[in-house]
């Protein structure tokens, strides 16, 4: 294995001087007109609204811009020019870079220049961008996070028992058994989710008279929602492994539940651990469909706690604010899980393992 | 044992897949020390056979005795019964999330109710038994074919079986591994193991085997001493056949 210093080394001595060129210019359109800009606002202060529509509006930002088109059709031109002609493989994505890199800055340019040269340009900015009217909001904000994150993890967690025990049954040789775990998925995957949180909800509370709060409703409904997809991802991945598998199982005088406990759920767990993180990511934003109930006001989650700091301030950079909220959610998930994969695939092989 | 002395015994044994009838009423017992060498054209029937041998393929119509119980009766309890026969199979299907001992450990631990430390020390020394203990922390996937297949094996012994069964087993493995896995059932059946092998290594079937079946089309064409079948078939089907393969 080389070390990245190494790599470097080999790396910059295949790279020809037009190829190092090309790519620096590219690296600087791009750098001028998106990196310039964000330093330039920063600076400028994102405190309130005038101050981000003030720097957003000058003459130096757009000549940020104007430079960065410039600067991204040279790299353009340049790297599409004479990629072919370059004498290295290292030297052709260098040039092919830079091209690529100055498409992205003629593209950020030119779409900024033309939102900025919009009429309401500066109501948009105060609708979303004063970050100053949140002060007041920022603890209900983290009490909102993590009612998202509890809601999406009790949701899943239920979807998961009951999907894996509704891929039991799906898979069952029996059709009495199948047929219910059919009807199941069908109808909670054949039906809108807000529907069934609507639904859910009346009939617990009026139906059943039950007194149940909008956040216990909405992690059983998500739950039972999240149970038939999780169901049919389960399924598919128990499919996926080899008959063998079960057969060398019962060979060794297992019984049928103790080859799916210990030889098949093991595997198939393995395999569906990507289009489970992917059902996660969706239920985590689904959390915002519960809003609609009407939460207790410590029970919110993120878009009710958005809309309601909008109601509040007329203002929608709440709305802003759980954007971010959910990423800061997600995108962590999102590597844990991959972490995780990694680790749970030894042993196994297959492309990419 | 059955009451004629046979370990099994197969009585008019019919299979369907369907409206394909695969099994036309084969009759035949095995006794305790032989190897039984099941050859014949692909599509004959040959695993099918071996494999209603052991339930995983439940005969349409027929009895399968095995150790003086009749266990095609639908009360018999066919994960005890499996228990005392062992099969390897063409894909040699180890578990491919355990290593090597823990394939074998399994089914000690979770069926036979063994200890941790007693399956540990079986498995072992089965490993040993088929001359791979130096694997016995590797996964599946960093063995050879012919490795792995010598796992299975060693899985299937843990058990102490009364009645081994290989089907095809070495189809699936480059030529030079088949050797070293030819080697250890020869060694098996020295040992005294009853065995059921279906195979299409001639040479295996004429040193080793004690018996010799030929199947075609659902039905056991030949039956008798290996050399003697080869060198004088009875049937036209048989010599076709056997000078394809020989």
């Amino acid at each position: 294995m080389k070390t990245r210093a190494e790599g470097f080394t080999a790396w910059r001595r295949e790279l020809t001087p037009l190829s190092a060129l090309i790519l620096a210019v590219g690296v600087a359109s791009l750098g001028v007109s998106m990196g310039g800009t964000i330093v330039f606002v920063l600076v400028q202060g994102v405190g309130s609204f005038e101050q981000i529509v003030s720097s957003t509006t000058s003459p130096f930002q757009a000549s940020l811009l104007y430079i960065g088109i410039v600067l991204g059709l040279l790299a353009i031109g340049g790297g599409y020019g004479v990629y072919r002609m370059m004498p290295t493989k290292t030297a052709r994505e260098a040039t092919l870079s830079g091209g690529a890199l100055g498409v992205l800055a003629v593209l950020f340019s030119l779409s900024f220049l033309w939102f900025r040269s919009g009429e309401d340009f500066a109501l948009f900015i105060r609708l979303f961008f004063s970050f100053d009217v949140l002060g007041p909001f920022t603890e209900t904000f983290f009490a909102a996070a993590r009612n998202t994150v509890f809601l999406a993890f009790f949701g899943q967690l239920i979807g998961v028992l009951l999907g894996g025990f509704l891929a039991l049954m799906a898979l069952s040789n029996r059709a009495v058994v199948r047929a219910p775990a059919r009807v199941y998925v069908n109808a909670f995957r054949g039906t809108p989710l807000l529907v069934q949180l609507i639904v859910g909800y009346l009939g617990l509370v009026t139906g059943l008279g039950l007194d149940v709060s909008v956040y216990r409703t909405g992690i059983i409904i998500l739950g039972m929602n999240a149970g038939a997809y999780t169901a049919e991802i389960f399924r598919s991945g128990i499919q996926s492994l080899e008959r063998g598998q079960m057969e060398a199982s019962r060979s060794l005088g297992m019984s049928y539940l103790q080859s799916m406990g210990y030889v098949i759920m093991p595997q198939a767990i393995r395999r569906v651990i990507p289009p489970l993180t992917n059902e996660f990511v969706i239920l985590i934003k689904d959390t915002s469909l519960i809003a609609f109930l009407g939460f207790a006001f410590a029970d919110r989650e993120l878009l009710a706690w958005a809309s309601d700091s909008y109601a509040e301030t007329f203002n929608s950079t709440p709305l802003i604010a759980a954007v971010a909220g959910y990423l800061v959610i997600t995108l962590p998930l999102i590597r844990l899980v991959t972490a995780l994969e990694r680790k749970l695939r030894s042993g196994l092989v297959g492309i990419g393992a | 044992m059955n009451e004629d002395g046979s370990l099994v015994r197969l009585e008019n044994i019919h299979k369907y897949f369907g409206d394909n009838h695969v099994l036309r009423g084969v009759d035949f017992a095995v006794k305790p020390g032989q190897v039984v060498v099941l050859i014949g054209p692909s599509g004959s029937g040959k695993s099918t056979l071996l494999r209603t041998i052991n339930l995983l393929e439940e005969p349409t119509e027929g009895k399968v005795l095995f150790d003086g119980k009749e266990i095609t009766d639908i009360r018999t309890d066919v994960n005890n019964v499996r228990t005392h026969i062992g099969i390897v199979f063409q894909q040699f299907n180890l578990f491919p999330h355990k290593n090597a001992t823990d394939n074998i450990t399994l089914a000690l631990r979770k069926v036979l109710k063994m200890s941790e430390g007693e399956a540990k020390k079986r498995a072992l020394q089965e490993l040993e038994h088929v001359g791979i203990s130096e694997k016995a922390e590797a996964y599946p996937s960093e063995l050879s074919g012919g490795q792995q297949q010598r796992v299975a094996i060693a899985r299937a012994l843990a058990m102490r079986p009364k009645l081994m069964l290989f089907d095809e087993v070495t189809s699936a493995l480059d030529p030079e591994l088949v050797k070293e896995v030819l080697d250890t059932m020869k060694r098996l059946a020295e040992e005294g193991m009853t065995m059921v092998v279906v195979t299409h290594e001639m040479g295996f079937a004429r040193e080793v085997g004690t018996r010799l079946l030929v199947m075609d089309n659902g039905v056991i064409l030949e039956d008798g001493d290996p050399r003697a079948i080869f060198s004088n078939p009875s049937h036209e089907r048989t010599k076709s056949f056997l000078s394809h393969v020989l």
